[in-house]
């Protein structure tokens, strides 16, 4: 079995991987309970816990000598650091509609540059649930600077094939019995997923971590929105 | 081959055991433990000379087959010679199981008389059983129950190796004068018509049949391999060849055997493993016992992504998914080949390719596509399609497009939602 294992881990394409991020009612915040309440529901639906996962996310500034040239620099620079792949770095400029994969090492190019420094850095960690051939990643989102949890994200994936188009379906079925077992709980908010245009982007149809960069850049634009509105 | 030149005395077993043999004479000289391995050994050193013999036997046919292909030639001894061969090493081989069968017998394992003892605690030496098997103690046996289920794979076997024989050594005798139950058991679900019958029995060889699957099933891609070469293939696994390789229709023997194409084109006697990709869903593998033959003996099912050594007929997915097709699926091949042997493969191939629709066809019982699975607790879609009155019918039409198969597109159903009969 072991050998299988790793034999296993060759796999080269991923159908999809399907990232939530929480949403919470109107009025109210994000909390550790809700988090050790998601967890829980995965383990009601039979989730083996099989490890930890981290994902660390850093917004740039660009470090301008005159300010004058600031408007010049993308204001909303991110940089995502993925589990999949531990020596690469993915940038995404949203503003631009561009995502870019990188040697992990860009980043100890950039602090030697000292051309952007790191506005704003956090952390995704959480556990990595198997449900059969499905895995679920649970996290919260913690801010490094302040250690305060800002919010959770789930990620989902459909292992056995690697066509998005062929398991889009089952994924879609997969979501709906989630957030079916999730509402028996009484918690004040739900999971969203929102399907960013990766054409825009200029991705392909097969998926690619790329495009998971991408969706943890269009869940920041909505957590920080949100954000401002309980701030307003 | 080992000669066994034991000369001990016949052994008895220690007072200790109840019901001990009253024909083993002797003092005994050695633990029951002892005794038990001795004579397993010996048993062990039977069953090796019964193959001795049973290959024997294969070559002497061979060189009956080959004498009787060359008569005449003047100078060309070698087929006499070989007669002559196996004929001393058949006679040397049954000298010495004689000689293992009589140990056995004083040891007390081969006895008729312990056999009908119905009152022992089974605590006797190893038994031969009626039907061939041999174990060290007979309660065992009886636990696991095994006998009978045994005795009828045996005979199933045995059979398949007579008239595989038969039919590469005696040709002559006509299949159709000489037909095996197999053939008459036709069920009466079998709605094929008889010019059906007759396209199906144009499918001579393992070619022909993947030919008619790839024109009814044009998504499917096949592909054949000599045994060796499989595994081979296997470790190259996951590969995107398919997409480059040219179709070549004119040329059936080279548009499937390019992977194993440092070998040059197989000739359909050497296919021993058969794929089946439909590419992004899965891929399934086949063998064929005999090599050659069109009788499939075990499919497996596996993602098109998963590669390595145990990617075979008798492998194991890494996933439930396609774990739970191959258990689904594992009496398939036997079941089309009870109901009629010269159609099994045609049969089993098109089964399989039902399957093309694993991620998109909802159960036909409880309409969902993913269901949880209360023995198992995992998540799956309708791994179970039925094969039981599964039969290929194919409309005679003239415009013949995979719209005419969707006569074929079976059922599917999770595993809890399967009919039961």
């Amino acid at each position: 079995m072991e050998a299988q294992k790793n034999e296993r881990r060759r796999r080269k394409f991923i159908a999809e991987i399907r990232v939530l991020h929480w949403q919470p009612n109107a009025g109210h915040t994000v909390n550790s309970q809700i988090l050790a309440e998601v967890s829980q529901c995965v383990e009601s639906i039979n989730g083996v816990k099989e490890g930890k996962w981290k994902s660390t996310l850093s917004f740039y500034r660009p470090v301008v000598k005159e300010q004058a040239n600031a408007a010049e620099f993308p204001r909303d620079f991110l940089g995502i650091s993925l589990p999949e792949q531990p020596n690469k770095y993915y940038f995404v400029l949203r503003g631009q509609r561009l995502v870019v994969e990188a040697d992990s090492n860009i980043q100890t190019i950039m602090e030697k540059l000292q051309s952007y420094k790191t506005r704003v850095a956090l952390n995704f960690e959480g556990f990595q649930y198997q449900l059969g051939d499905f895995q679920l990643r649970v996290g919260k989102v913690v801010s490094i600077q302040s250690e305060s949890l800002r919010g959770i994200v789930m990620e989902m994936e459909y292992k056995p094939i690697s066509s998005w188009e062929k398991s889009h379906k089952i994924m879609g079925e997969f979501f709906d019995i989630w957030q079916e077992a999730l509402s028996k709980r009484p918690l004040p908010g739900h999971f969203v997923h929102m399907e960013p245009n990766f054409g825009e982007f200029g991705l392909s149809g097969q998926y690619t971590l790329q495009h998971t960069a991408v969706q943890y850049a269009t869940i920041m634009l909505q957590m920080i929105a949100t954000a401002q509105s309980i701030r307003n | 081959m080992q000669h066994q030149q034991h000369s001990q005395p016949p052994l008895q077993l220690a007072g200790n055991f109840i019901g001990s043999p009253p024909e083993s004479q002797g003092s005994s000289t050695e633990a029951p433990p002892k005794q038990v391995a001795v004579a397993m050994e010996r048993l062990a050193n039977a069953a090796r000379l019964i193959a001795d013999i049973r290959l024997g036997a294969d070559r002497l046919l061979e060189a009956l087959f080959i004498a009787g292909q060359q008569p005449h030639q003047i100078g060309n001894n070698k087929p006499v010679n070989l007669i002559l061969q196996e004929g001393a090493s058949m006679r040397q081989y049954l000298q010495d199981l004689r000689a293992i069968g009589r140990q056995l017998e004083d040891s007390g394992v081969l006895n008729e008389s312990l056999k009908s003892r119905s009152n022992s605690w089974g605590l006797h030496m190893p038994l031969v059983c009626p039907d061939g098997a041999v174990v060290a103690y007979a309660w065992k046996r009886q636990l696991a129950g095994q006998a009978g289920a045994s005795a009828v794979d045996r005979t199933r076997l045995a059979l398949k190796a007579f008239t595989d024989q038969k039919r590469r050594f005696f040709p002559h005798l006509d299949e159709k004068s000489v037909d095996g139950p197999a053939s008459k058991k036709q069920c009466g679900t079998h709605t094929s018509t008889a010019s059906h019958q007759e396209e199906l029995s144009d499918l001579k060889t393992v070619l022909d049949v993947l030919t008619d699957l790839e024109k009814d099933i044009p998504e499917v891609k096949t592909s054949t391999y000599q045994r060796l070469d499989w595994s081979k293939r296997a470790s190259l696994l996951p590969n995107d060849t398919f997409d480059d390789l040219p179709k070549d229709h004119n040329n059936f023997q080279s548009s499937r055997n390019i992977i194993s194409d440092s070998r040059g084109a197989i000739t359909a006697d050497q296919i021993g493993v058969i794929e089946l990709l439909i590419p992004s869903i899965f891929r399934a593998v086949i063998s064929l016992h005999p090599t050659g033959s069109l009788h499939p003996d075990a499919v497996a099912f596996f993602s098109p992504d998963e590669g390595g050594s145990y990617v075979h007929a008798r492998g194991v997915s890494a996933f439930n998914v396609f774990r739970n097709i191959t258990e689904h699926a594992a009496m398939a091949p036997q079941h089309f080949i009870g109901l009629n042997a010269e159609t099994a493969l045609y049969s089993l191939l098109h089964w399989i390719c039902n399957y093309r629709t694993l991620f998109s066809k909802v159960c036909s019982k409880c309409g969902k596509l993913l269901s949880m699975d209360k023995e198992s607790a995992l998540l799956l879609p309708p791994v179970q399609r039925p094969y039981r009155n599964f039969s290929v019918s194919k409309h005679l039409s003239q415009n013949s497009s995979s719209k005419d198969l969707s006569m074929n597109d079976i059922p599917a159903y999770h595993i809890g939602c399967f009919p039961q009969e």
